[in-house]
């Protein structure tokens, strides 16, 4: 039976809704600092409205909050899911306000791209925009890729943490407690902003001629948004209008960074290191990076896209690096992805699908679930050579020797199909649209698996319906779906429970 | 006037181009992205507006964006319509043709709208793959501008009323 919930439920949402609010206020200072030293005062009214709207919100639940409020699992649940519905409507405030959204839904798509690190956009006029508002494009993309729960749990953790901090599709934890994980996290982060903003604003300044004040600005939304895995850029070009191969190098260390998970970068920072390559999530990466690099490279190679060996490389590695880390920046048009027939647009289309690893700030299907379902095929298959007795066991590495149990298999195998199903969901409806299958398909697993790559279906001219599955897929695809499916039930609880 | 005389003059000056070079006339940047395999290695003039930044580098070239879309000619700040994302190419050319241009178009600036020759190089293998326009002359259509937003003070009053009423909600419930 279904359990109707109290005003009790609906005031400890409230109250933890009102607190991660509070957080994301705090953050949309910085772009409201940003306005005031650049004088853009247009964009500076919005982001106060902005601030206004999060901060009246964190009162408000603050006030409603019950005098022991308690946090359980599925109150946690449907915390992060409001939470990631609640912010980018908030947050695309300024981006209706600025004039370069044809309506506000496609401001809220930006904004739900944006967040959910994606990276597919429709907004106009890109290279005319306040530097401002680009800088909160980019910061939602950190902020979604970091996670806003970890951002809150960095500052309150409480007893129901760890609900939340599972909630936003983070399985992993590598250390005591929730706490200790979201400051190691931004610890990450921050070190990493450092040192890429650092290099890649002198490569902007030294080596592209940048202005030193532009290279920064660069630097710095380029870096929020490669870290998440975002793939936004300041520029309508994406990372093409650098026009350099250091560039994009550096670049790629911010992408490496994004991709790895946290619990990796631990092990690397801590040890122990050898779990880099011995994890199976490390090892099944490493090799589908290689298989649809080497599809895309064959691919191309046959179109004779490229006439010489080093563009082939340097544009096949870029592009499906990109795909596979689900950043989703591109050196090339998206005519000219969409042109890719055969094995290479394949290749990208596998690597988008597949996704990065666990715990980190991709998307996708995620590199372990892929080993593991790899794992369990293998035992399937061993299971119906051996006699009818015979008992199959596997183990793999995983920060430790683990085994491949039945419970295990079924979470990823559930997942994995779900994943598979959102695919298709968004390539159904493209296709009702009259979008050929394999633009749709592409476009479906890019916003499903928060890349962000496009071969021009997603544009301000594309349909309503397709544009709203285009955010449930990113929202969905980003949370993972325990999140969503928690908020389905709780509205079902309350409508039909006792 | 001013314009319409800097219109009529870029107008005069790119005529001028028909006599002198094999340029494809009226190429559109759009063209250039959809028809590059086809338009490769060809002489082209294209108009549009240099956006982004002017990256002068070591090596004697300058590089920057040509963008050819709608905003070019109905910029939204002064109220074109919103009707989609740029269009743009790389331009790549020598220092010397970049030296002294206005600000490149950005939020800031409305970019010099200028008519530039080139040839287009799609997938260059000098450039390991790389498709931009390598621009051999540049004549100046329209002028740069400096452009501004007046600020949005209804907005900031509803955000600070907003912020206001939140203080005085959480100092009652701290005394409650």
């Amino acid at each position: 039976m279904l359990v109707k919930p109290t005003k009790s439920d609906f005031r400890v949402i409230a109250y933890y809704l009102g607190r991660i609010s509070l957080i994301v206020a705090a953050a949309g200072c910085l772009p409201l600092l940003w306005a005031v030293l650049t004088a853009e005062w247009h964009p500076f009214g919005s982001f106060l409205l902005m601030i206004g709207v999060f901060t009246s919100l964190g009162v408000l639940g603050g006030r409603l909050a019950p005098r022991h409020p308690k946090l359980d699992w599925s109150h946690g649940m449907v915390v992060v899911a409001l939470t990631w519905l609640v912010v980018p409507l908030i947050g695309a405030i300024p981006f209706v306000l600025s004039g370069h959204f044809g309506t506000p839904l496609d401001a809220i798509f930006d904004s739900v791209s944006g967040l959910t690190t994606t990276g597919l956009a429709v907004i106009s006029d890109l290279d005319h925009l306040a530097t401002s508002l680009n800088f909160w494009r980019h910061l939602l993309q950190f902020l979604g890729g970091l996670g806003i729960i970890v951002a809150a749990l960095t500052v309150f953790a409480g007893p129901g943490g760890i609900t939340l901090y599972f909630g936003e599709a983070r399985g992993e934890r590598f250390l005591p407690s929730v706490t200790s994980i979201s400051r190691f996290i931004w610890t990450v982060a921050a070190v990493h902003l450092v040192v890429v903003v650092a290099a890649m604003t002198l490569v902007g300044w030294l080596v592209l001629g940048f202005e030193v004040h532009r290279a920064a600005f660069h630097a710095i939304t380029m870096f929020l948004a490669g870290f998440s895995t975002g793939g936004f850029a300041p520029q309508s070009t994406s990372i093409g209008y650098y026009h350099s191969a250091i560039f994009e190098g550096v670049a790629a260390i911010s992408m490496v960074a994004g991709v790895m998970s946290f619990g990796l970068h631990h092990s690397l920072w801590r040890g122990p290191r050898r779990d880099a390559i011995a994890n199976l999530e490390t090892r099944t990466i490493l090799s589908t990076f290689g298989f649809t690099l080497l599809l895309t490279l064959l691919g191309l190679a046959s179109t004779a896209a490229f006439t010489d060996i080093t563009g082939l490389t340097r544009q096949g590695f870029f592009q499906i690096f990109s795909a596979h880390t689900t950043t989703g920046w591109a050196t090339i048009s998206s005519t000219e992805l969409s042109s890719w027939g055969g094995l290479a647009f394949g290749g990208i289309a596998i690597a988008m699908a597949l996704g990065g690893m666990g715990n980190s700030t991709a998307g996708g299907v995620k590199a372990l679930r892929i080993g593991l379902t790899i794992k369990a095929v293998v035992d399937v298959v061993r299971q119906a050579l051996l006699p009818e007795r015979a008992v199959v066991s596997t183990t793999y590495y995983q920060s430790g020797k683990r085994h491949v149990t039945h419970d295990t298999v079924m979470a990823v195998m559930t997942i994995s199909l779900l994943y598979v199903a959102l695919y298709l969901l968004g390539a159904g409806v493209g296709v009702a649209y009259g979008i050929p299958l394999q633009e749709a398909l592409f476009e479906s697993v890019s916003a499903s698996a928060t890349i962000g790559l496009s071969v021009g279906v997603t544009d301000p001219s594309m349909p309503t319906l397709l544009q709203i599955v285009f955010m449930l897929q990113m929202w969905a695809g980003r949370l993972e779906f325990l999140a969503l499916f928690s908020l389905i039930g709780f509205f079902y609880a309350a409508v039909r429970g006792k | 006037m001013t314009r319409t005389i800097r219109l009529v003059i870029g107008a005069a000056m790119c005529f001028s181009f028909s006599g002198t070079a094999s340029a494809t006339e009226g190429t559109t940047v759009s063209e250039l992205i959809s028809d590059s395999e086809a338009i490769a290695g060809s002489e082209v003039t294209v108009e549009g507006e240099l956006v982004g930044d002017y990256g002068f580098r070591q090596d004697g070239w300058m590089w920057t964006q040509l963008n050819g879309d709608d905003y070019v000619h109905f910029p939204i700040l002064d109220g074109g319509e919103p009707t989609g994302g740029n269009t743009g190419v790389g331009v790549r050319m020598p220092v010397e043709l970049g030296q002294g241009l206005d600000p490149p178009g950005g939020y800031r600036n409305r970019g010099p709208i200028v008519m530039v020759t080139g040839v287009w190089k799609h997938h260059d293998p000098a450039r390991q793959g790389e498709s931009y326009l390598e621009a051999t002359s540049l004549t100046i259509v329209e002028s740069g501008r400096p452009r501004s937003q007046d600020p949005q003070w209804l907005v900031m009053l509803v955000g600070l009323g907003l912020l206001a009423g939140s203080l005085v909600l959480w100092r009652t419930s701290r005394r409650d």
